[in-house]
């Protein structure tokens, strides 16, 4: 199994993965793992800028199933499931997650492994992507995706332009 | 095919392929230019060739005897979109994460000021 291949590998290098991405939360490290793990906290989140997660269930434990459908601001539902593989609260998540197309098929499987470290009473967090699968469908629905949220942003400026209108 | 870009990435997940690929991306070569940096047998590159070749990486001269190598950037272009969108998803992700927790504290701090005033209030009592 390649998933277990990947987790398990002593010389884990950053080429080894498809993208890496770290950023720093100013919370401390439980509260920032607490947000990732309970689900009302994750509804708040998860997902591009004016998305809603309409489900979004998670059983935390090895082996437990993660099932999310996420409502981009145009209405459309981009549903997805997945699995968590490893738990260690507060420090590590690794799960596969996959993206799921009109029929339930999956068009693309990411392992995500999410570290959280504690620096000074804030959070640096990596999170490391291993594609597994992706189908040709893959590009495109990434692309709708981004459309919702363009389009959210676009009614956000169009809104922040008609209040100065009015103010002036 | 399908599961194009699943082969893109499944080429791309081996350190010698991407080096490979790496050499190419500064001109044609041959098998034997190829095998030079690596100690690795003749037919252990030919695999890994292969595998580029089948992903649509790279593409083998017919004229020429010596057949040289010569990289096929639309894959490449495939798979550095996706993982470009792929990272605006997490991006946006995480700046809802970032407002949403300074959201929580705040409502941490509040919730233990009430304690603290709550305690006072009965100790008068």
């Amino acid at each position: 199994m390649s998933a277990q291949n990947a987790r398990t590998s002593s010389t884990m290098q950053s080429s080894e993965w498809d993208l890496v991405m770290t950023r720093v939360f100013d919370a401390p490290r439980e509260l920032v793992f607490k947000a990732w793990t309970e689900t009302k906290h994750v509804a708040q989140w998860w997902g591009p800028k004016g998305f809603t997660n309409p489900v979004c269930e998670m059983d935390v434990r090895a082996g437990g199933a993660i099932r999310i459908h996420m409502r981009a601001p145009d209405g459309v539902v981009y549903p997805m499931t997945g699995v968590f593989q490893e738990i260690a609260a507060p420090e590590r998540l690794v799960f596969l997650c996959s993206a799921l197309d009109d029929k339930g098929n999956s068009m693309f499987d990411v392992l995500s492994t999410v570290t959280f470290a504690e620096e000074r009473g804030k959070t640096a967090l990596t999170l490391q992507l291993r594609v597994m699968k992706a189908t040709a469908a893959a590009p495109q629905y990434l692309k709708g995706m981004e459309m919702g949220w363009m389009q959210s942003l676009d009614r956000l400026g169009e809104l922040l332009r008609s209040i100065s209108r009015m103010t002036q | 095919m399908n599961d194009r870009l699943s082969e893109t990435f499944g080429a791309l997940a081996d350190p010698t392929r991407r080096a490979i690929l790496a050499r190419l991306a500064s001109g044609e070569a041959s098998v034997t230019e190829l095998a030079s940096p690596f100690a690795m047998s003749m037919p252990a590159i030919s695999k890994h060739l292969k595998v580029l070749e089948r992903a649509g990486l790279i593409a083998r001269g017919r004229e020429a005897q010596w057949r040289p190598c010569r990289l096929q950037a639309a894959p490449l272009q495939d798979v550095a979109g996706w993982v470009d969108h792929y990272r605006r998803f997490w991006e946006e992700s995480f700046d809802r994460l970032d407002d949403y927790l300074q959201e929580l504290k705040a409502r941490d701090s509040k919730s233990k000021a009430k304690e603290k005033k709550h305690v006072r209030t009965k100790r008068k009592d």
